[in-house]
């Protein structure tokens, strides 16, 4: 079976610090591999260990995204290309550009994860099934194969729904499908010599969108905090108007 | 200016017109649900059976005979799924998971970034939009809708299995007072030491993350935060929750929030309009005895 995975790779938003205007800084972050990319190889790499075949990750990044395909590597990715020319996030531009990549091989299933940890936009998965014409299910829990179809699990707040849909298909992932595997040293070390294709992108970013501030929200809570056990009776007097 | 909104949860389309109502006309796409037509749309088109591929059909055709200006799609799986979908189809970028939009020739539109941490601020002239459920408390309007019911072809997936969750009943979207407990509570026996304050304010129970999905002390529909639900309480009180931003993201809307927590420096306290630093276990039952009094 072939199995293609796209890998996100962000910075680390848990270093993320501040400036004196609640803004961003956002030079020299550390960058990894996106939480929910880590459930989309483990996905892969478990379907392809339980139905023979191959992994192929796919990362839209830039010349640093060499770091996350190794770790993709590691944990069991056949072969990877990363795509260079990544410069914002624009989830049409970057379905754009993975899809021009998809079309180079042909591929039974595509994994991704659902929504990425910095936006949550979590349009990917349509974007690219549209763009290659061919089924999408989201937010999978549970991926079995069978002949040209697969029976997928889909988690929703109330039911979990088991779906049959032909394939290929466009398979997006939650993180409670699966726990990634932590790599062996050697794993790792053999990861760091394997070859990673490098292409160039071709994003046709548009200025369609200004960003007019990108600032932590201001907090307007009273944040009026009693210590040494102290509080207890207004917090009382507070909460008497739900009785 | 004439808007379309989809949901296949009612409840989010409920929000959606309320917000939007006043601003411009509304027409809506959902799942049926009788309550739907008293939110001041001028029509509401209802489906069954709806799945990606035979809803992204209508929905296309629907927008471009109607010549929607802006189309509001709710942020649930399918809602994504139609998004990233339509947007090639029509040609139409869509701006994600935003929560608030003022029209002023061009859309200024508000979304959280970096994981929640920041709210970017945008122009555009974009025209489609995945909305954040839980963008306002819906309300009621004067004016019912018209009411039309839509078939759609036969989708090419096929439904074969549903169980459905455990899950504790109540929505906690739908909460006057949350008692939310994080993992400060340390164990599910635990539960039982806060219970007392849930009844005595007729309370509904949530958790954090680690609590709904980790430990599974509550059921996963009690998550609150980022990638679980947001909530609009009048009073939320945190136990034992030490406030990190992805859980901050889905208490914002609450009117005020409470926490106890006996770590001074915990970033809850950054993000509450009372605070008591404290350990849970002795103040909880404490306050449980001045509530009684
Ligand atoms: C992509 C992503 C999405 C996420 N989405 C969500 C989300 O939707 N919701 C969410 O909640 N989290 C979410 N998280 C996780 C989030 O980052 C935090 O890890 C989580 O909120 C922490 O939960 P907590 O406060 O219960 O636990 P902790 O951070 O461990 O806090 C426990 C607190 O309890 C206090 N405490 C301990 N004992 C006592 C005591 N006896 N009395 C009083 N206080 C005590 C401690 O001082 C501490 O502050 C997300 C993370 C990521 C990366």
């Amino acid at each position: 079976m072939d199995i293609a995975v796209l890998v996100k790779q962000t910075v680390d938003m848990d270093q993320i610090k501040l400036n004196d205007e609640n803004e961003p800084i956002m030079d020299n972050l550390p960058l990894k591999m996106d939480i929910l990319s880590k459930n989309a190889v483990e996905a892969a790499v478990q379907l392809k260990e339980k139905y023979g075949g191959k992994v192929t990750g796919i990362i839209f990044g830039t010349e640093r995204s060499t770091s996350t395909m190794k770790e993709a590597y590691a944990m069991g990715v056949d072969e990877g290309t990363v795509i260079k020319g990544y410069k914002k996030s624009d989830p049409m531009v970057t379905a754009g550009v993975i899809a021009e990549e998809l079309r180079k091989a042909k591929y039974d299933i595509i994994i991704l994860g659902d929504q990425s940890s910095d936006s949550y936009s979590g349009l990917m998965a349509g974007l690219i099934a549209s763009e290659l014409e061919i089924n999408v299910i989201t937010n999978a829990i549970n991926i079995e194969i069978k002949d040209n179809t697969a029976d997928i699990t889909v988690e929703s707040e109330n039911e979990d729904v088991t779906v049959e849909t032909d394939l290929p298909a466009v398979v997006s992932v939650a993180q409670e499908i699966n726990e990634p595997r932590l790599p062996k040293v050697m794993q790792i070390m053999m990861a760091g010599k394997k070859n990673i294709n490098i292409v160039d992108g071709n994003p046709k970013y548009e200025d369609d969108t200004k960003i007019i501030s990108d600032k932590a929200p201001d907090s307007q809570r009273k944040k009026i905090i009693y210590e040494d056990g102290k509080g207890i009776d207004e917090i009382a007097k507070i909460l008497k108007v739900v009785k | 200016m004439k808007a379309l909104v989809f949901s296949d949860e009612p409840k989010n389309a409920r929000e959606i017109i309320t917000y939007l109502r006043g601003k411009m006309d509304i027409d809506a796409v959902s799942q049926e649900d009788k309550e739907l037509v008293e939110y001041g749309a001028d029509t509401v088109y209802f489906y069954r059976d709806g799945f990606v591929d035979n809803l992204s059909k209508f929905l296309a055709d629907h927008i471009v005979k109607n010549k929607y200006d802006l189309v509001f799609i709710s942020s649930t799986n399918l809602g994504r799924e139609l998004a990233g979908l339509l947007s090639f189809k029509l040609k139409m970028k869509c701006m994600p998971e935003i929560f608030y939009l003022e029209n002023k020739g061009k859309n200024i539109t508000k979304r959280f970034f970096h994981g929640g941490k920041t709210v970017v601020e945008e122009e555009s002239n974009l025209r489609m939009f995945t909305v954040s459920p839980g963008i306002c408390d819906a309300e009621k309007a004067d004016k019912k809708s018209e009411v039309r019911n839509v078939s759609l072809e036969k989708s090419i997936y096929k439904i074969i299995n549903v169980k459905s969750k455990e899950t504790a009943g109540t929505d906690i979207r739908n909460a006057k007072v949350i008692v939310s407990i994080g993992r400060g509570l340390g164990s599910q026996e635990n539960i039982e030491k806060v219970m007392p304050l849930v009844e005595t304010l007729h309370a509904e129970i949530s958790g954090s993350r680690p609590v709904c999905l980790d430990y599974k002390w509550l059921s996963e529909d009690k998550q609150v935060g980022l990638s679980g639900k947001k909530v609009r309480p009048d009073f939320y009180i945190a136990l034992g929750i030490s406030g990190q931003i992805q859980h901050i993201a889905g208490i914002r809307g609450s009117k005020t929030i409470i926490a106890i927590n006996k770590d001074k420096s915990a970033p809850i306290f950054e993000e509450c309009d009372y605070g008591i630093v404290g350990d849970l276990f002795t103040v909880v039952p404490e306050l449980v005895e001045k509530l009684k009094k």
